[in-house]
């Protein structure tokens, strides 16, 4: 019972986080594309409830950034001018799931624009573009790992299901992928392919090649689910009753295989978010003007963003909550079905 | 009167070893041959490994025997496509040792019972609903655990949906192999009377694959032994029970507690 | 014997297999690649003359990868345009850099995580190795690439380390001693990188290798027999549990060269994985080819020495191989 609550916690903890990102817009002050020249680079803002002259202040505000007296890139607070946090705002108009339109967002401004993670070389608002970003990113992630885990699942039935050199073909082919380095295949397959695509194109490319890296695995284990159900009486009885390869397949073993399946989401998709961050951080990957976690980290490639600008790091820290929810689900998932616990093993212990 | 079941010189092999070429065979079958007249019950009796198993998978046609034939009325099942055996399939239905893993454990009683239907693809949904309620009371199963599980219920319980199942499609022969072996006896008993009951009112043909000439004796009106793939001796329950002439027959009465000292009258009338 | 040639003809297989592969990716890329060598104004038409020839493009598939695996075997691995040179001595110096990289960081890595394994398993549950866990855990939670730009901006705001190249301009003008130390700097936040990227894993593989071989009876009667605990740590359980470390190691081994890419590409070490990059963005298609090639056929061997390792080391697998 207590790993059902594991389970559970995980689940909700991951549907929140990816709640967020889904509803970018709202949780996203500004457009992620919205420039402003005059103000590249700002380090994240500071929120204040209490004023320089020593004054509580019931709403949360901030104090624009102003240059330093003498420097083209040094921020001081100004702290003549209070500018007011609001909560539920209007702003920009985006659409909510890319087709309900809205003008609500969590926080707004009335007149300057409030960084609270700084901005890039554009002007333009780090939080928004994470947000956004990791619209990109997870989906990118969540894709590959379907296309993934379908061609998995589809090779491994048809060895497991069918057998003899079918099976020996797919389980060495299987062997291969397996003893390949993914990111190395990522890299061959992306190379051979065009580089210079629109960024829809290059989404799509990304996701295809994620994809196609990663079946031999879950193919392998669906395979050997397969093989076990293939067996069982009750799969022999609906034969006798006329059953085909078909209904067997999608009623009686599919359905067997969907926990090995469920396990295998819960890994993969976070390493399928990191694979389109590493390609996208290289270049390889989605292009500007979108944004995804990975091209958000491509200007730390320059040594002067590296040096100067830390605040352009945070990207890489967004994924970090995704991996944890994952890689827990995951240990989660494997505890249910393999209930054997090392811990509870009543081993004696070298004190 | 021709039997309803006739098998001739059936032989089947399987290849063992890694490889389909290699030159080890095991032989399962090594040409056994048996008919069954229509609405009686032959019993198979034999050791494990006697080949009794394969013997049912390939009357089911869930096995295709390496030669020989097998005739259901006259009609040589071998020689059958699978889309012209897919209507005779009703006809022959198999129920299996151990319910547990016969039954999917995660399936409902009612989709286990209507399951027939679905694949054979008769029937409206509702109508389907409805007929497999009725097979739930044929077997004595309360129709309160139409919606549970199958792996919830009691090994009795889990039999009797198996014997449900098989009856579904109104079928002339059913092979029972080992069908009572896995229960407890008094649930043996239950299940045995309810086979019999069946046999009476729907007219139903069975073999009767058993390990124990006990229920042999209970059930059948001739009785078949079998030993590494062959049928041994064969005739009338009371002549083998009484009489056995074939070492192999006498071996394994002696190892029946019921039949080793005085041959009683627990022959099926 | 058996077992050798048997382990020895399914590494053949996989380099077959991924020589293979990679030869497909190539010959199936979309876009005649050479169409677009043409239109490169660094590279003279009789150059692309040449290579068409060489590699004999008008022929079916076939045909081109008996040629080209033939060159590959000769050891040529074609030409790089960007580099205007054979592609091969690119590789080596490339990929002498990248072992001097991942050999320091996997033979820190498992001396590290030996210990910590068995000291974690020996303390099952308890104090050590729950900190321990959560620990790996935590580490395990920040993928590569994070840590890899973390660690680099923590060096670059310390100022403490050099953030990119193999070693300093001055390098040809500084005593052995201080070469060697030059060199070492230069090497530290990509060695702590790739070490704090693979530790968790190996301890997490060692404490759950070898805690399962300590709840053995014969451990138990070695223990009464009153051998002391590191010995039988060591000696004995390690020992027992050596397979699937065996079996690890021979995967470590065969990642040398690419478990590294991107730990070079972010702290520019002069390796592999720069060069592999560069020429996909270049599309110098050759050097990619050999470049992959070259880090498969790594992989391959280096599964191939796990299980030479597992013969010499596990007495069952060698009587198990006679008896055949």
């Amino acid at each position: 019972m207590k790993q059902r609550h594991k389970l559970t916690k995980w689940l909700v903890v991951l549907v929140a986080l990816h709640g967020i990102v889904a509803a970018a817009g709202f949780f996203a002050p500004y457009d992620p594309t919205e420039q402003d020249r005059e103000r590249p680079y700002l380090p994240p803002m500071h929120v204040h409830l209490m004023d320089a002259q020593g004054h509580l202040h019931l709403r949360p505000f901030f104090y624009p950034f102003r240059l330093r007296e003498g420097s083209f890139d040094q921020y001081e607070e100004d702290t003549a001018q209070i500018v007011p946090i609001k909560f539920f705002e209007r702003g920009t108009r985006y659409h909510l799931l890319g087709f309900i339109p809205s003008r609500l967002h969590l926080i707004g401004t009335a007149s300057t624009r409030i960084y609270l993670l700084g901005s890039d070389a554009y002007g333009r608002d780090q939080l928004s573009r994470i947000l956004y970003g990791g619209q990109v990113s997870l989906l990118a992630g969540l894709l590959g790992a379907g296309v993934t885990l379908l061609l998995g699942a589809l090779i491994g039935m048809a060895a497991g299901y069918y057998g003899g050199w079918r099976d020996e073909l797919l389980m060495r082919i299987a062997e291969l992928f397996l003893a390949l380095p993914w990111l190395y295949l990522l890299f061959a397959l992306r190379a051979f392919l065009p580089l210079a695509v629109s960024p829809l194109e290059a989404f799509l490319l990304v996701v295809v090649v994620i994809g196609m890296v990663g079946w031999a695995r879950p193919a392998r284990l669906v395979r050997g689910v397969v093989l076990s159900v293939k067996e069982r009486d009750f799969v022999r009885a609906a034969r006798g009753f006329g059953a085909s390869d078909f209904y067997l397949l999608r009623r009686h073993i599919l359905p067997e295989t969907a926990s090995v399946l469920l396990t295998q989401a819960a890994i993969l998709v976070p390493q399928f978010v990191l694979a389109e961050m590493t390609l996208s951080f290289l270049g390889l990957g989605v292009p500007e003007p979108m944004s995804s976690w990975g091209n958000l980290l491509a200007t730390l490639q320059q040594y002067n963003v590296l040096v100067s600008y830390w605040w352009m790091y945070l990207p890489a820290l967004a994924i970090v909550p995704f991996f944890l929810g994952y890689l827990s689900l995951a240990t989660a998932l494997q505890e249910r079905t393999s209930p054997y616990k090392m811990e509870e093993k009543t081993s004696w212990n070298l004190s | 009167m021709q039997p309803l079941l006739k098998v001739e010189n059936l032989v089947k092999h399987y290849a063992s070893g890694r490889s389909a070429r290699s030159k080890d065979k095991l032989v399962a079958l090594d040409g056994v041959s048996l008919s069954i007249p229509s609405g009686k019950t032959l019993a198979l009796v034999g050791e494990s490994g006697s080949g009794k198993s394969t013997l049912a998978l390939c009357i089911a046609s869930l096995e295709s025997p390496t030669s020989g034939s097998i005739s259901f009325e006259g009609i040589d099942l071998a020689a059958l496509h699978e889309n012209q055996l897919r209507l005779l399939r009703p006809q022959i239905q198999l129920v299996f040792q151990d319910p547990a893993s016969s039954l999917n454990p995660r399936w409902t009683v009612l989709n286990i019972v209507s399951e027939p239907f679905l694949i054979q693809r008769r029937f409206t949904k509702p109508d389907r609903a409805i007929r497999a309620l009725k097979l739930l009371d044929r077997v004595a199963l309360p129709r309160k655990l139409a919606s549970r599980r199958a792996g919830e219920l009691s090994g009795g319980q889990k039999q009797r949906l198996a014997i449900a199942r098989a009856i579904a499609l109104e079928p002339k022969l059913i092979i029972l192999d080992e069908a009572l072996s896995a229960l407890d006896c008094s649930v043996q008993a239950q299940i045995s009377n309810l086979l019999l009951e069946l046999q009476s009112s729907l007219g139903l043909t069975y073999l009767f694959i058993t390990h124990d000439f006990a229920m042999a004796a209970h059930l059948a009106d001739q009785i078949a032994v079998m030993d590494r793939g062959r049928i041994v001796e064969c005739g009338p329950a009371e002549d083998i029970l009484h009489s056995p002439t074939h070492e192999v027959t006498r071996t394994l009465l002696a190892a029946t507690p019921r039949f080793s000292e005085s041959p009683s009258e627990l022959v099926h009338a | 014997m058996l077992y050798f040639l048997r382990r020895a003809l399914h590494a053949v297989f996989l380099l077959f297999g991924v020589s293979l592969l990679t030869f497909l990716f190539s010959a199936l890329t979309p876009g005649n690649y050479f169409d677009e060598m043409r239109m490169n104004p660094q590279i003279s038409p009789e150059t692309v003359a040449a290579l068409r020839a060489q590699y004999q493009l008008d022929r079916p598939l076939p045909i081109r990868y008996a040629h080209w695996l033939n060159a590959v075997v000769h050891g040529q691995l074609g030409f790089s345009f960007a580099y205007n040179s054979p592609v091969a001595p690119l590789l080596w110096a490339r990929a002498r850099n990248t072992l001097l990289l991942t050999v320091t960081a996997t033979f820190l890595a498992w001396l590290l995580a030996l210990p910590l394994g068995v000291w974690s398993a020996a303390k099952l549950g308890r104090a050590p190795d729950r900190v321990l866990s959560s620990a790996t855990a935590a580490l395990l939670v920040i993928p590569d690439l994070v840590l890899a730009l973390g660690l680099l901006i923590l060096a670059v705001r310390t100022g403490r380390f050099p953030t990119g190249g193999l070693v300093s301009v001055s390098f040809d003008e500084l005593s052995v001693l201080q070469k060697l130390r030059d060199l070492a700097m230069h090497m530290a936040l990509p060695v702590l990188a790739l070490v704090l990227s693979t530790l968790p894993m190996l301890v997490r593989h060692v404490r759950a290798s070898v805690a399962e071989v300590l709840n053995a009876p014969f451990l138990r009667a070695a223990l009464g027999h009153g051998i002391s605990h590191r010995k039988l740590l060591y000696s004995y359980a390690l020992r027992a549990a050596a397979n699937p470390l065996i079996s690890l190691f021979g995967f470590s081994v065969g990642t040398l060269l690419s478990g590294s890419l991107l730990v070079e590409v972010v702290m520019s070490w002069p390796g592999l994985g720069p060069l592999l990059l560069e020429s996909i963005l270049a599309r110098d298609l050759y050097v990619v080819i050999g470049g992959v090639l070259l880090s498969m056929i790594f992989l391959v061997g280096g599964n191939f020495f796990a299980d030479v390792l597992l013969y010499l080391a596990d007495p069952r697998i060698r009587t198990a191989a006679s008896a055949k």
